[in-house]
């Protein structure tokens, strides 16, 4: 933080109090570069790499050469996609048909389920209404109505839509609901003692308060959507990162299957280190905890 | 001071009892501060202090009789009141400025007095270089500083303030006693003040509350006329001041 600096040089008669940060920065030895946390990240992954590349050229697994491709294999599988048409789109595409899915299902579903959420714990009739349907429908996995939404819907792009919607509708909407349930009495005690209406309240606590947790709600979604999309391109599709795993698995290509595997994995990071940004940007007052 | 300058009674306690459940806390209270009063309040730890400014500020219903301010029931949203809680409560969302200036925001100031009198607080309490972090970047004594001046902000015509300086280091506080003593005079603003501090009471104070054991009710009043500024060797600031822990020996 820049103004930290300010605070620190020159502190006022009154207040004398410091907020400048000093690092603690010891002699370089063994014992801390063994203990370095950058190096132990190291360890473990090169670990993991060569443990999975060993497994794969010894065939301890079994199951012949379709068993397990090495992690050099499912690099060139993946430079190979993104040069050659599969199913008339190239990686790039199938990554996109893929984060279209998810984006559009998350959003529709955030847009509705937050404010619903927030609807929900500020309005007792409100939540009498929802409460119950919410209940009856919140146990039923997401991927059970993917039959029936293709059913509906066809095998287009409502049906997986439709799906991610189903998925994501849940933890936004708990989150936000519990988000305002949770905030600190004693922050209303603030508004309220100074002669503040309801409406301040709401406003200047129960959103600001609640906004964490619905983040936290956002970023739960995320990780459900890419599931539910993942799960109905699997069932029917002919574009995006599960058609590239049934490809692979059809054609009896391990590489083809794990490197679908691992886009999957990288764009939902990508989506995730989105909203992360976008909480930084609306929340730039959350304490920050240092090493996660 | 003299009994002429006295023309109203700005807060009237009637019978006021508070029971939680079972526990009563409050048990029948009745008195009244004049308008411009001082007034300090002791107490043992646990009597009922922190929950009866709750009740006058209408944070917590009373169980039974009623406060009058102005000859009116009490409501925040017509009174000018401000309230230093016990603990530091911060806006976590809200720059130190921004905490700060809330209480003008909410009573509706327009933006050019509101940055103006901002400036003016947040030098006098020391807060100036601080004005852009948020409360969770700096300590609990800064945090209650900023409850100080929310609430010395709004210019009050009464101010609760709940034990506000014992966070603070001696230098501060006997510095902000001095802050509170003018804004006081200045404003002519009533003042209620808790504190466990006693010479702190018989240095700010025009008049004390000594408050007993649950069920609280009021053991003893004690008047302070002494010139300011005061002085802590004076001889009768002392005599108060033993007077004063005499009554309080609680054990
Ligand atoms: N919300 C509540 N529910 C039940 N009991 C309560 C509640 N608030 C306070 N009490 C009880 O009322 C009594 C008075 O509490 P209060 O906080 O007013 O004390 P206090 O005089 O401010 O004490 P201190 O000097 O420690 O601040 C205590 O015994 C406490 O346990
Ligand atoms: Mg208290």
């Amino acid at each position: 933080m820049s103004q930290e600096a300010t605070c620190n040089a020159a502190s006022s008669s009154i207040a004398n109090e410091t907020v400048g940060q000093v690092v603690d920065r010891g002699p370089l030895n063994l014992a801390r570069i063994l203990t370095n946390r950058w190096f132990l990240h190291t360890v473990s992954i090169v670990a993991f790499f060569s443990l999975w590349d060993w497994l794969a050229r010894s065939n301890v697994l079994g199951g012949g050469s379709s068993a397990l491709a090495r992690p050099l294999e499912v690099l060139e599988q993946l430079a190979v996609l993104t040069r050659e048409e599969l199913a008339e789109l190239t990686l790039w595409g199938h990554v996109w048909a893929s984060t279209q899915r998810v984006v559009v299902g998350f959003s529709i579903a955030a847009a509705i389920a937050v404010p619903l959420g927030l609807f929900m714990a500020l309005n007792r009739y409100v939540n009498a209404i929802v409460k119950p349907l919410f209940d009856l429908l919140k146990p039923m996995p997401p991927i059970s109505w993917i039959s029936i939404s293709i059913l509906w819907f066809g095998i287009g792009e409502t049906s997986k839509v439709f799906i991610i919607v189903l998925g994501t509708f849940v933890p936004c909407l708990l989150n936000a609901y519990n988000g305002v349930r949770l905030v600190e009495p004693e922050l209303y005690d603030v508004v309220r003692m100074l002669g503040g209406r309801r409406r301040d309240e709401i406003l200047h606590v129960c959103f600001p308060a609640s906004f964490p947790a619905i983040f936290a709600g956002l970023q739960i979604s995320l990780s459900i959507a890419w599931t539910c999309v993942l799960a109905a391109e699997l069932v029917s599709a002919r574009s995006g990162l599960g058609y590239i795993i049934v490809q692979g698995m059809n054609l009896s290509q391990p590489a083809m299957v794990i490197g679908g595997m691992a886009v999957i994995a990288a764009a939902a990071w990508g989506t995730t280190l989105l909203v992360t940004a976008l909480e930084r940007k609306l929340c730039p007052w959350k304490r920050k905890i240092a090493g996660l | 001071m003299q009994d002429a300058a006295r023309p109203r009674t700005k807060i009237e306690v009637c019978n006021l009892t508070k029971r939680f459940g079972e526990l009563l806390v409050l048990d029948d209270i009745s008195f009244s501060v004049a308008e411009g009063e001082f007034v300090a309040i002791v107490g043992p730890t646990g009597c009922g202090k922190t929950t009866f400014l709750n009740t006058l500020s209408c944070l917590l219903p009373a169980s039974n009789g009623q406060i009058l301010i102005d000859g009116t029931p009490a409501n925040p949203k017509r009174h000018n009141i401000s309230y230093v809680f016990q603990e530091p409560t911060c806006l976590p969302w809200r720059t130190v400025r921004e905490n700060v200036a809330y209480g003008m925001e909410v009573k509706g100031r327009p933006q050019k007095d509101i940055d103006e009198r901002l400036d003016h607080i947040l030098n006098l309490v020391g807060l100036t270089q601080c004005a852009n972090l948020y409360p969770n970047q700096i300590s609990a004594s800064m945090q209650q500083r900023i409850a100080v001046s929310r609430a010395f902000a709004v210019d009050p015509d009464l101010l609760l303030m709940d034990e506000p300086y014992g966070q603070l280091d001696v230098k501060l506080r006997f510095y902000l006693e001095d802050e509170l003593v003018s804004l006081w005079r200045k404003l002519q603003s009533t003042v209620l003040f808790i504190t466990h501090n006693i010479e702190e009471a018989v240095y700010v104070s025009e008049r004390i509350l000594v408050l007993s054991n649950k069920p609280t009710r009021i053991k003893a009043e004690v008047k302070v006329d002494l010139p300011r500024p005061r002085d802590f060797m004076d001889p009768e600031f002392v005599r108060i001041r033993e007077h004063v822990t005499d009554l309080i020996r609680w054990w």
